[in-house]
This record gives structure tokens, C-alpha cells and sequence, in this order.
């Protein structure tokens, strides 16, 4: 589905929901669910759970619809959040195992082929940050995709990665901060 | 941030120890007692809460690249039996449009009496109510209480003659806000709303009640789209 074509639609369904509307949350989720579910699935790896979180994840539009603001952010990006910080909490709450297998910087198959992906399935937006993540060292693009993709903390990726906790955590600051100059140039 | 390991050359220019903390947060990478203070941060602090909406707006381009996957029907069931109820409405007597239609006609004078009724009802139960008379030019249209114990909103029809084609909606206003979605009113009934959670806090003296006239179903953008007939401020009864 053309999450972008909805995106009017949604933003429309989502100022419906604070008036308690049931409908509005089951277009929502409709057109949404498919991703998050994604989203949750891949971080907790474990169907069940995943589908607890999902609820979780509606229930929680359900309360905090009222504070999108269409204005500032996009509605995708809003419910992605939620459903990655669900499902980050559930997997530190700690009844699931984490993905820990170890992943070095140079295996970067799995990457190479979303490159393709990425630009095929996304917006504009999406292949701008394929772009910054490509100019990344792979090093850093791997530790990266490990915190969002499995969403492992700093001691996870330093394990996974076989690097102490320091190096890790400079990675992925130095990341994030080139990450930020090369979508936003012109910043100060 | 230590420069010690750096394998990629040429020093970036640095981002304030905030704004860092704020990536972490979105990327997910701090745990356990760090990972709560910054999540109250977020709750709390403004700025910080920005900075954090941010980098999620630069990162959740990425999800992009996950397979979609349809979770199973169960999964929607669960989440509709777990919805609360549609907004409460009183039965019996309440409930009769004939008996509205009636009542509308005592207008103000009637909408004030009931208005007291539901004071000694939240008075009763140890409630500390709210009421705003909902007006403009002088023209009042609804009176609502709000039951701070309960949650819920009255919203009680004075003079107001519904649109064929349009719905009242109720906003809340809180002191220099923006108006935040309340729910649907009706102009021949009183209607108990559950306060959403969100904006129980908000919901307080000095914060303002408004209606408009919004196309059925509700304002398709979450702010008022369509005429506003009145508003009023919420003060102790």
C-alpha cells in the first residue's frame, strides 16, 4: 500500500479519533497496520508478542490522537515512533530474546539490497536519507541499523559488534551526527 | 563524546549533549533508568520533546524498507473490545428527544436549572464541577459541566438550532492553547463525553469551551474547520 497516497486520509482519520471516534481508529488501523505490525514484528521477533504491542500501539492513538499536529510531523513517522517505543519497552521488560547474533560491519548484504528497495518503495524523504546513510562509514551504518531495526541498546551493539561499550557509543553519536549535517546542510 | 575511535576522518561538527540525548532516545539505544528519565523529559520538557519528534521524523523514513506484515483479524477485535463504550448518554428521561425539544424551549432559564441539577449530582459524589456557558453576541447556545471526577463532560443544548447539513463539535481551549478535539455534541440532547486522557490535565479553570459547526462524523483535521457558534470559560461553580 501507498502509505504517502493515504496520508491525507489518515491525517484525516486521526483528527477524528480524540472525539471518540471508532471508526476513525479502525481506518487507522486499516491503513497502518500492515507497517507497524512490520515494525513491531522485527524488533520482538515473536508473533504473539508482536501482536500484544500492535494493540498496545492502537490503544495508545486511541488516548493520544489529540497531540499529532499534522502541522509538524507526518502521520506515518508519528505512529512509528509509538509502535518502536512500544516495542523497545516490551523488549526491555525482558521476557523476549533479543536479537544478539553477532553482525560485523563488512556483512552488508541485507543492506546493499534495500538500497534498491529504498528508493523503489519510498518518497523523496526516504531516498534522501538512504543517501546520508550510504555516505555513513559502514561501521557506523551497521550499528545504526542494529539500534533501529532490532532495537538493541548501546551494550548489545558493542556485544553484537565485538567493540567496548565507548566505541560504540561514539559510533553511533558520530552517526547521528553526521547523519543530522547531511539531511540539513544548512543548519547552523 | 570521546574522539578517541574514529575511523571515518575529518571531524563533524558537534550537537549539543541534549540534541545527542535526544537521538538516543529516538533510536532507542538507552535502557533501563535512563531510558525513563529521558522519557519523562519527553513528557514534560517542551524543547526536548521536539528535539526527539525530530530525529523520529529523520529516522522513520527507514521503516520504509521493512516488509509489511498483516497481523491477524484477532488482533482488531482485541483492540475494539478494549475501546470504552461511545460517549455515555443518560437514559430514561434523557434520552427522549420529545422531552428536549420541550425543554429547549424554557431555553436558558431551563439549561441553568439543569445545570444545577448536575452541580448537586457532582456535588453529591465530591466532584469539584466546572461550568461554561457557551455563547456569542450575547446568544447563548450550551452550557456544559464538567464532572472533574468522573472525566466526563455535560454538554446541555440551550438555544441552539441544529444544521441540516453540519454537527456541533466541542473544543477546549486551554490559556493561550490551540483548540484540542473534546468530541460531538448534539443540539437536541444533552451529551456526556468522556473527557479524552489527554486532555484531562487541560481541562480546568480558565481554560475555554468553544462549538462549531463541524461536517458530520467531526472536523476532518482535528481543528475547528467551520463556523464557530460560541464559546465560554470554564470557572467553579
Amino acid at each position: 500500500m501507498d502509505l504517502e497516497a493515504n496520508r491525507d486520509l489518515l491525517v484525516a482519520a486521526l483528527g477524528r479519533v480524540p472525539a471518540g471516534d471508532r471508526a476513525a481508529l479502525q481506518t487507522v488501523y486499516r491503513l497502518t497496520s500492515a507497517k507497524l505490525f512490520g515494525v513491531v514484528l522485527r524488533i520482538l521477533d515473536e508473533r504473539s508478542e508482536a501482536e500484544d504491542v500492535l494493540q498496545e500501539v492502537y490503544l495508545t492513538v486511541w488516548r493520544k490522537a489529540g497531540d499529532f499536529d499534522a502541522t509538524r510531523a507526518s502521520p506515518m513517522t508519528w505512529l512509528i515512533a509509538i509502535a518502536r517505543n512500544r516495542a523497545i519497552d516490551r523488549l526491555r521488560a525482558g521476557r523476549i530474546t533479543r536479537r544478539m547474533e553477532p553482525i560485523e560491519a563488512a556483512s552488508e548484504i541485507a543492506d546493499a539490497a534495500a538500497s534498491a528497495e529504498r528508493v523503489l518503495a519510498d518518497s523523496e524523504t526516504a531516498a534522501r536519507l538512504g543517501g546520508c546513510l550510504d555516505a555513513l562509514a559502514a561501521h557506523e551504518r551497521t550499528a545504526l541499523r542494529g539500534a533501529f531495526f532490532d532495537g538493541n541498546t548501546y551494550e548489545e551493539l558493542a556485544r553484537r559488534m565485538a567493540v567496548p561499550l565507548g566505541t560504540m557509543k561514539s559510533w553511533i553519536r558520530r552517526a547521528m551526527i553526521k547523519l543530522k549535517a547531511c539531511l540539513e546542510p544548512k543548519d547552523p | 563524546m570521546s574522539d578517541a575511535i574514529d575511523h571515518s576522518g575529518g571531524p563533524p561538527r558537534d550537537l549539543p549533549e541534549d540534541e545527542l540525548l535526544a537521538a538516543e532516545y529516538a533510536l532507542g539505544v538507552v535502557a533501563g533508568a535512563e531510558r525513563e528519565k529521558l522519557a519523562r523529559r519527553v513528557a514534560v520538557e517542551r524543547g526536548f520533546a521536539a528535539m526527539v519528534a525530530a530525529w523520529e521524523e529523520r529516522l522513520a523514513p527507514w521503516a520504509g524498507e521493512l516488509d509489511e506484515a498483516a497481523p491477524p483479524p484477532q488482533v482488531w477485535e482485541r483492540i475494539a473490545a478494549s475501546l470504552p463504550q461511545q460517549p455515555a448518554e443518560r437514559a430514561g428521561l434523557w434520552e427522549s428527544l420529545a422531552f428536549w425539544r420541550v425543554f429547549a424551549l424554557a431555553g436558558v432559564l431551563a439549561a441553568a436549572c439543569l445545570a444545577v441539577v448536575i452541580y448537586l449530582d457532582a456535588a453529591r459524589l465530591g466532584g469539584e464541577p466546572l461550568v461554561a456557558a457557551i455563547e456569542a453576541g450575547g446568544q447563548r447556545s450550551f452550557v456544559a459541566t464538567v464532572d472533574v471526577k468522573r472525566g466526563t463532560i455535560a454538554v446541555l443544548p440551550a438555544a441552539f438550532t441544529g444544521d441540516a447539513t453540519r454537527v456541533p463539535e466541542l473544543w477546549l481551549i486551554p490559556p493561550g492553547g490551540k483548540p484540542l478535539p473534546v468530541g460531538l455534541v448534539s443540539a437536541s440532547k444533552p451529551i456526556v463525553i468522556a473527557i479524552p486522557p489527554g486532555l484531562i490535565a487541560q481541562t480546568a479553570s480558565g481554560a475555554t469551551l468553544a462549538v462549531s459547526l463541524e461536517p458530520p462524523g467531526g472536523s476532518p483535521t482535528g481543528a475547528p474547520t467551520g463556523p464557530v457558534i460560541g464559546a465560554g470559560k470554564l470557572t467553579a461553580l
